[in-house]
């Protein structure tokens, strides 16, 4: 089906009347019945993707961005602003942006200034217009540019050569790397940002936690090396390969996303995550975000979630994401919701609609909703409550 | 102390008289029944303080009337101090000290304070205009010039001139809640009249590509959202300054001065005329965007006749009805009054695809400025009362105040706000640097060129070189640069006598310049200007961490290797610090481009270096990392290559610290 560019598709509806296959297994019934509804985890079985179909470049989508009613998509070939479900502007470097794949992007919500991080550098969108900052012509440590985050006046810059830090009142530059502060390895990756603290999360070399007022800086690593095995399941970071990082001023814990697994740290104990004793979709984990008791793992089979509390996972992906064949994807749309119990147990709902991709790089929030980047497009989950109770509640009936 | 008498052609009532029209009944009234009254605490005398042996001039620059019209509110910068006058006596009835250089003010909305930002401080003074006395100070940022209130006098919104940012600040709390980036150099701020925008307008040009027109800007702040929302690129021009909304019905635009330089063509076509040229942007409303933003529509026309210029355009007003526009020429001492319905007939005819047709148009003036009114010597800011009928404009060089009649438009009377009498050699010789009158058809004045008490204008020019695109040279600030010479990028100007001189008349002003003793008086103001206060250094005077570092790397004499630096290509060489980091020498760092006539330029003296961009003889370099990434390849400007990057950003941060 051919769909006029601003129009996203919606992948699934205008073919199939809102057709739900529930195969419900006793393990969701069980979970439906022993929970109130507003503790339930979310199940998000509409989704709407923006793919080149929409007005999106084509490429992957690296990096979203919630801000109010507008959504920054980082992809491949470009900047990309979505404001209330339609693409808005797809802005490139014939536009002014400093590199054509954006990695990451930052709101500052005391001025509306967006920061964007590029492989050709570091880029200020502000009022229509770019402002950018590069190893050559400022003191940025390296144009390839992963991360950025902004605290108060200053603005954290991940980069394959360091930490950079740009006062934004006085324009000066501040680098951190292995000369002046614990880094294993300078290439890094994400930032969280807190209000005493910034996280870094490095490629090879951990968690580096910066302390604003003392001015220091703290390194978490795997206590086994980079060995690829866990001796002891909590005994801390799961692995040094950090790909994003994540703070939930909730429950006070940061959480570290590895390519060897998930990792949680409350100040006091960690809480590790593997396939093999968790609902986690896979190992390999690109980005993490959390709120609340909920933590998201993007993988490259599914966007997974954790309740924290309960221990409950829920994975979202494509039906067919074994199938990398795109243009196979494109015409089925459905998606598989995989529940899986503290004990183990696994129960699947089939939803009409799915994610664009189950190779997942990064999400993000808006209210209920969620925002998901993928390797074929970017995914909006929308959030159907009443849907979600009727699941439940269906679930209860049946038992 | 030497001090010369006014023998210029100075025709203004100095004795703070009356208006003439006044009856005596109405003087008895006001002195006798007390209507008039002086500020209780502050002091209204006439202040002859003096500062290091020279007499305090006051040199007022900024104006504000009270909501009712009835206090004129003048800011003196040399002085810092805070005037108000009595608009009905014309006397000064109270003066209150503020911070260092105040430059800028604000009344709130109720009428019951003003904020001065005072520049050199970096501060906002709150001063309650009952007891005129300042109630508390307020931080700012960098360089604070333009300031206003939001419409409802919650917020203060303070232009950051050498910070490029505006300061908000929450006056429940006096504490600044956020800075905004606008652009380089920000100067002037208005408030728009339906209270939804802040403008804030800049005096240089965007730092971009050197052998491009520059472009100025002009940033849009949301005053509900509180963030930037518009950054209007205002082409071809530099120094925007103050900001005039035309009332709705008269236009509904904004005017703002500014200088239209030809920058790029040999200077020697000045005396062709056309060369730098003075008008106003004409920046109105165009309807929205489909997110409904306002969009603005950019246009410029030209202030100057086709044989005579106005030069160096400072303060914009418009009369409450719209029907006159007031536009200051600080070099020609001239306000311009402008028929905006006569202006409007003439935007019309633009068309909508060639918002620049008047730009280079001299014969658009007489189309709409109907009086060209002599002021006081250098006519900065200027304010209309609230009831149309006056306008009042500080002249900065000799501590006046004109008052237009506005029904008239002719200068009815002149304010003496009470400065020196005498002239110092200095205080001459300021008089001259703000005079185009010496230049063939007004053209410039040394401030033209030299804005902001004589800082740089940020542009690259070509000077003696008739050929196109040769012996482009980046323009050179006069703060501190006494001790210095030689003066040119090529040192060929032994001392400042030769520069003002012989070689400003044949060279710059294309006539007969300034006589012998007009250049010494010129060289003596020139010599005391001052850089401001560094910004990058802390207030205990110490290093910090990074710029310890950097210190360290500007003296070192190997290189990271341990290899030896031979003498010569080390920093502190060229830049010897006992000399303000200056050789005072020509030499050849391997930057001399392809259409130079030379390879060794002057060694430039580095203090105040923060604020200088862009960099070398041609401007090519936009940020002093460039100086280093980009054009020092062979190592001919320093041995720079093995450094790394925190060791550039640390030789950048003590850099910026001199």
């Amino acid at each position: 089906m051919l769909v006029s560019p601003s129009q996203p598709s919606l992948q699934g509806t205008m073919r199939t009347p809102l057709r739900l296959c529930i195969l419900w297994s006793a393990g969701l019934l069980i979970l439906a019945t022993t929970r109130v509804a507003a503790q339930n985890p979310p199940l998000y079985t509409k989704w709407i993707n923006y793919t080149k179909a929409s007005g999106f470049p084509a490429g992957e989508v690296f990096c979203v961005t919630v801000d109010g009613n507008r959504v920054w998509a980082g992809t491949e070939h470009g900047l990309v602003l979505l404001e209330n479900g339609r693409v808005k502007k797809v802005l490139t470097p014939a536009d002014g942006i400093a590199g054509r794949a954006v990695m990451s992007v930052a709101v500052d919500k005391r001025t509306g200034d967006v920061w964007v991080g590029t492989f050709g550098g570091l880029s200020r969108y502000s009022a229509g217009q770019f402002k950018n900052y590069t190893n050559l012509s400022s003191g940025l440590a390296n144009d390839l540019v992963y991360g950025v985050a902004v605290q108060g006046k200053y603005v954290w810059v991940a980069t394959a050569a360091g930490v950079s830090r740009l006062n934004t009142d006085t324009g000066d530059w501040s680098i951190f790397n292995e000369q002046n502060a614990p880094f294993n390895e300078p290439w890094s990756y994400a930032f969280a940002v807190s209000q005493k603290k910034v996280y870094v999360g490095l490629w090879g070399g951990g968690v580096l936690v910066y302390d604003i007022a003392h001015h220091y800086w703290r390194p978490y690593t795997d206590p086994d090396g980079s060995m690829e095995i866990v001796l002891y399941r909590n005994q801390g970071l799961i692995h040094d390969i950090v790909s994003g990082i994540a703070y939930n001023p909730e429950t006070k814990m940061f959480w570290a996303s590895t390519y060897f697994g998930l990792s949680g740290y409350d100040g006091r104990n960690w809480h590790n995550y593997l396939t093999k004793d968790s609902g986690l979709a896979s190992n390999f984990i690109n980005a993490v975000k959390s709120r609340g008791n909920d933590v998201w793992a993007c993988t490259d089979k599914g966007l997974s979630y954790l309740d924290y509390k309960t221990n409950i996972w829920v994975t979202y992906r494509p039906d067919n994401w074994r199938d990398l064949d795109s243009a196979r994807l494109e015409k089925n749309g459905r998606g598989e919701i995989v529940i899986t119990k503290p004990d183990g147990k696994k129960s699947k709902v089939e939803t009409p609609t799915s994610l664009a991709h189950n190779y997942i790089l990064n999400m993000d929030f808006q209210g209920k909703d969620i925002w998901v980047a993928t390797a074929q497009g970017l995914s909006h989950g929308i959030s159907q409550p009443q849907k979600e109770e009727q699941l439940y509640e269906s679930a209860r009936n049946r038992r | 102390m030497k001090m010369r008498s006014k023998t210029r052609d100075l025709k203004v009532n100095r004795g703070g008289t009356l208006p003439s029209c006044m009856p005596l009944f109405a003087l008895l009234l006001v002195t006798g029944f007390g209507l008039h009254r002086s500020l209780g605490v502050a002091s209204t005398g006439p202040d002859q303080s003096s500062e290091g042996g020279s007499p305090r001039y006051l040199s007022p620059v900024a104006l504000k009337l009270s909501p009712h019209g009835k206090r004129l509110y003048v800011v003196c910068e040399d002085s810092d101090l805070v005037l108000a006058v009595d608009t009905y006596t014309h006397r000064v009835i109270g003066r209150v000290k503020v911070g260092h250089k105040p430059e800028g003010i604000v009344v709130s909305p109720d009428g019951r304070t003003l904020y001065v930002s005072n520049e050199w401080s970096g501060t906002v003074s709150e001063i309650d205009t009952d007891s005129f006395q300042v109630r508390r100070t307020l931080q700012a940022g960098w360089g604070p010039v333009g300031i206003t209130t939001g419409r409802t006098g919650k917020m203060l919104y303070v232009v950051n001139t050498l910070g490029n940012n505006v300061s908000l600040i929450d006056l429940s709390t006096g504490q600044e809640v956020k800075r905004l980036d606008a652009g380089h150099f920000p100067e002037y701020v208005a408030l728009s009249r339906d209270g939804k925008r802040v403008y804030v307008s800049n005096l240089l040009a965007r730092v971009e590509r050197y052998d491009q027109p520059p472009v100025s800007q002009l940033t849009v702040i949301d005053t509900r959202r509180q963030v930037v929302t518009q950054r209007i690129a205002v082409p071809g021009v530099i120094q925007l300054r103050h900001i005039t909304e035309v009332p709705a019905r008269a236009g509904g635009y904004l005017l703002i001065p500014f200088l239209r330089p030809k920058n790029l063509n040999p200077l020697i076509q000045l005396q062709q005329g056309w060369y730098l040229t003075h008008g106003m942007a004409v920046i109105r409303p165009s309807g929205s965007s489909r997110e409904g933003q306002q969009k603005f529509q950019v246009m410029e026309v030209l202030l100057d006749d086709i044989d005579h210029y106005y030069a160096d355009g400072f303060g914009a007003a418009s009369t409450p009805d719209g029907r006159w526009a007031l536009v200051t020429a600080s070099g020609a001492n001239i306000v311009s009054i402008i028929d905006t319905a006569k202006l409007n007939r003439l935007l019309r005819r633009v068309p909508p695809e060639e918002p620049e047709a008047l730009a280079d148009r001299l014969d658009s003036a007489r189309q709409f400025v109907v009086r060209r009114l002599r002021t006081g010597r250098n006519p900065t800011g200027v304010v209309v009362s609230p009831d149309g009928r006056s306008a009042y404009i500080a002249n900065r060089m000799d501590d006046t105040v004109s008052v237009v009649d506005m029904n008239q438009l002719k200068i009815a009377s002149t304010i003496d706000l009470g400065g020196p009498k005498g002239i110092s050699a200095a205080r001459f010789g300021a008089q001259l640097f703000f005079d185009a009158s010496y230049c063939y058809e007004g053209q410039l004045a040394c401030a033209t060129c030299h804005p902001h008490g004589g800082f740089e204008d940020g542009l690259v020019w070509s000077l003696e070189t008739p050929q196109l695109g040769r012996d482009v040279v980046e323009n050179r600030t006069l703060l501190g640069i006494a001790g210095t010479s030689p003066f040119k990028w090529n040192g060929m100007n032994p001392n400042l006598a030769t520069q003002d001189g012989p070689r400003a008349a044949r060279y710059i002003f294309r006539s007969e310049g300034f006589n012998s003793m007009e250049v010494k008086d010129l060289e003596t103001f020139i010599r005391s200007l001052r850089l401001p206060p560094n910004p990058h250094v802390t207030p205990n005077g110490h290093l910090t961490g990074g710029q310890a570092r950097g210190r360290a790397i500007f003296f070192r004499t190997t290189t990271n290797a341990g290899s030896l630096i031979p003498p010569q290509e080390r920093c502190y060489y060229c830049h010897a610090p006992l000399t303000h980091y200056t050789s005072r020498v020509q030499m050849n760092v391997g930057t001399a481009a392809q259409y130079d006539n030379i390879k060794k330029f002057d060694v430039p003296q580095l203090e105040g270096v923060y604020m200088r961009a862009p960099y070398l003889h041609n401007g090519k370099a936009l940020t002093l990392e460039e100086i280093w990434t980009k054009f020092n390849p062979k190592d001919q400007h320093g041995i720079t290559s093995d450094m790394n990057k925190v060791q550039l950003n640390d030789l950048i941060e003590f850099l910026k610290t001199l």
